[in-house]
């Protein structure tokens, strides 16, 4: 066990009676579920429990920025709220050195009715600061919000810009060896986000550990050195963040790991469907090169042809959509066919998309097929394959970077270079 | 074994430790003593915010309680002519409103604390005894202000302050710990169970007739004085007759079962709000 580890939890689950089983059914049932909770010889069954986190172990060092993605429900805040102290965990355990500062809402503590130089006191000390720490950062509190001349102002009165900004400052001034920061970057401008970013950056480099939850994918990518996914309450990738946040974004996509090698024809019928898409209507999918060759290995700038088969019964007017995913889960390209106003015959088709140049930098992109049907201007999805098929770019020689480099785009846009002498007669 | 986070400043060594807890629990008395600040602070802003956006501010602390007296005095002084001996209505209604107000009021105000600052609860860490304790010190905070008003009134119908007043803030206190130890009880179940909250009210009025704040104990049949007698607030309300308008009272051996019971349901109101309150979230 290394000394460095300020964050050790092992096995952490939380479960929670089933609140579908209480909400809106009668008085009994809501009195029963009631008493489920107080007395537990009461409950028996595992059905009428929901585990929101579960089997949860992982290890933080000191001054480590950890990111933790998931979506909605995955069990992120109850995550937080445990190690915060607000809720116990039903099961395992969690060991944390050091002073721990939770922020789990911007203006914890904030009354409408208090001005702001009350609630700065007030906040603060909900925050774990003593009035006599508050009182020495006041003026810098007050100066990184930016909003001086109302600080005497109910925060009523505030715009939500100004409440927000001086709710953070408050925050950004916790001083605990442990930061639990939820959603915090979603706040203020974008010069207030920059700030508050560098703010977090510089509390890492004073050896402080930051725990740190966001849906913003690209600040987690840019403030977190290390990373996790919580996806249905249990840990499903831990490692860099570069490489957590490239995952998450797949993840919600649908899309499966680049490792696994996939040919130029792909018969889809069989293919794992996007969420709600219960037909399958797209059946084959493949890819060929200007010559008409099978094919999904390219040079960018070359002729791409993708074929599609599909058996359309209902649909008048269709759509086609084609994103191509990068490997950091990025969409660097979508090919849309309702400028087509295109019109399908009904049953057994195939569908071929052209591209005259696949402009794109060096990488492996994933292909999402969305089909459905579009009319007055409404998109309808009717069969949607999150990963359909793999290409692979290649950069012509001389041409950019020989492999994918995350940040620099996604398109490799030919240009014309040309160079004139500049004469001395035209200088005057 | 279950010792949950805190946010105070021990140094940066201080070690934490989350558990599944099914053993034993503390009751957080230390820590809310460590908390004391918070204690005061939150107070000051609860007592700020309530009067705050109201024109006439902090004398709504007096006109009620004045108003509700004049109301009582007309009805049950006036019009019922309740027998109270030598003493004028009012004076005697009033030393028996004012602590009883406090007792109810800090009952209410304990009871709801936790319901009322659920947003705080879910989402900052504090000891939560504090929303209880602090509701009810808001609540004596306020009583000291009718306080002195009840001085001024029973010196004007003829008893000026003696020394016996000093005791007064004891037996305020007094009827704040049974108001706390009764708040304690209530104040976890009336998260899932808001039903409580219209309930208690009626209790609470229920609890008023069955005290002699309106009316003198002597109207109460001899047989059934020791029960009568085993309320604390009957104590609290007769000895502060007693401090004010030296009106006699004997302490029988109720006054001792009430003491017992008063320091027996704060034991047990700490133990049940102590493992209350960890679950208070999750249920809400």
């Amino acid at each position: 066990m290394s000394s460095d580890v300020v964050i050790r939890v092992e096995g952490l689950g939380k479960r929670y009676v089933a609140s579908h089983r209480t909400e809106g059914s009668g008085l009994r049932t809501r009195f029963a579920a009631h008493l489920k909770e107080y007395l537990p010889m009461l409950r028996q069954r595992e059905e009428d429990y929901f585990w929101a986190l579960r089997d949860v172990s992982f290890e933080v060092k000191r001054g480590e920025i950890l990111g933790i993605l998931g979506s909605n429900g995955s069990g992120k805040s109850t995550l937080l709220k445990i190690l915060s102290g607000i809720t116990p965990p039903t099961e395992g355990r969690a060991w944390l050195r050091g002073r721990i500062g939770s922020l789990l809402e911007v203006g914890t503590g904030f009354h409408p009715e208090m001005t702001g130089r009350e609630n700065i006191f007030f906040a603060g000390a909900m925050l774990g600061l003593s009035q006599r720490e508050v009182r020495a950062k006041f003026d810098e509190i007050v100066d990184f919000s930016g909003i001086e001349e109302f600080i005497d102002m109910p925060v009523k009165r505030y715009s939500s810009g100004m409440y927000v900004r001086l709710a953070y400052s408050v925050a950004s001034m916790l001083r605990s060896d442990i930061l639990i920061l939820d959603e915090v970057m979603a706040v203020g401008d974008s010069a207030f986000r920059e700030k508050s970013q560098k703010n977090i950056a510089k509390a890492a480099r004073d050896g402080r550990t930051i725990l740190f939850v966001s849906h913003n994918i690209p600040a987690v990518k840019q403030i977190c050195e290390t990373g996790f996914i919580l996806r249905r309450g249990k840990i499903s990738y831990r490692g860099d963040a570069a490489g957590a946040t490239a995952t998450y974004l797949r993840e919600i996509q649908q899309i499966s790991d680049f490792a696994e090698p996939q040919g130029p024809d792909r018969d889809l019928s069989k293919a794992p469907r996007f969420d709600r898409t219960d037909r399958v209507i797209l059946r084959r999918i493949s890819m060929f090169d200007r010559n008409g060759r099978p094919s999904n290995e390219f040079t960018s700038g070359d002729r791409l042809t993708i074929k599609i088969e599909l058996d359309n019964h209902d649909v008048q007017e269709p759509y086609f959509t084609i994103f191509f995913i990068s490997e950091t889960g990025e969409r660097a390209m979508t090919l849309y066919s309702t400028h087509q106003h295109y019109k399908a015959p009904r049953g057994s088709t195939i569908v071929e998309c052209a591209i005259e140049r696949a402009n794109l930098v060096a990488g492996t992109y994933r292909l999402i097929v969305d089909f459905g049907s579009f009319s007055m201007g409404q998109f309808q999805s009717m069969d949607c394959v999150a990963d359909a098929i793999t290409v692979t770019i290649t950069s012509p020689v001389d041409w950019g970077p020989p492999r994918f480099v995350a940040n620099q785009g996604y398109i490799l846009q030919p240009a014309t270079w040309t160079t004139r002498q500049i004469l001395a007669m035209e200088n005057n | 074994m279950n010792s949950d986070i805190d946010n105070s400043f021990i140094g940066s060594t201080e070690e934490h430790l989350v558990e599944a807890g099914t053993g034993g629990t503390s009751l957080g008395l230390s820590e809310l003593w460590q908390q004391r600040e918070l204690v005061w602070i939150f107070t000051k802003r609860q007592i700020f915010v309530r009067y705050r956006q109201m024109a006439l501010g902090i004398f709504w602390v007096v006109l009620e309680p004045l108003a509700y007296l004049l109301m009582m005095t007309a009805v049950f002084g006036t019009l019922l002519k309740v027998n109270t001996g030598n003493y004028p209505y009012v004076v005697f209604a009033f030393a028996g409103l004012m602590p009883w107000l406090l007792f109810s009021k800090a009952t209410t105000a304990a009871a709801n604390s936790l319901t009322d600052n659920m947003a705080l609860i879910s989402k900052v860490y504090f000891q939560r005894l504090l929303l209880p304790v602090s509701g009810v010190i808001r609540e004596f905070f306020d009583s000291a202000v009718v306080f002195v008003i009840l001085v001024i009134t029973a010196w004007i119908f003829g008893y000026p302050p003696t020394l016996k007043l000093l005791l007064a803030p004891i037996i305020l206190t007094y009827a704040s710990v049974a108001a706390l130890a009764l708040g304690l009880w209530l104040a976890c179940v009336m998260v899932p169970f808001r039903d409580i909250r219209p309930l208690l009210g009626l209790a609470l009025q229920a609890g008023m007739y069955a005290t002699p704040v309106l009316y003198p104990a002597d109207l109460v049949p001899q047989a059934l004085l020791p029960y009568y007698q085993l309320n604390p607030m009957y104590w609290t309300i007769e000895l502060f007759r007693w401090l004010l308008l030296d009106r006699p009272v004997t302490l029988t051996a109720s006054f001792g079962y009430s003491t017992g019971a008063v320091i027996l349901a704060l034991l047990t109101g700490l133990i049940v709000f102590a493992s209350g309150q960890k679950r208070v979230v999750d249920v809400q």
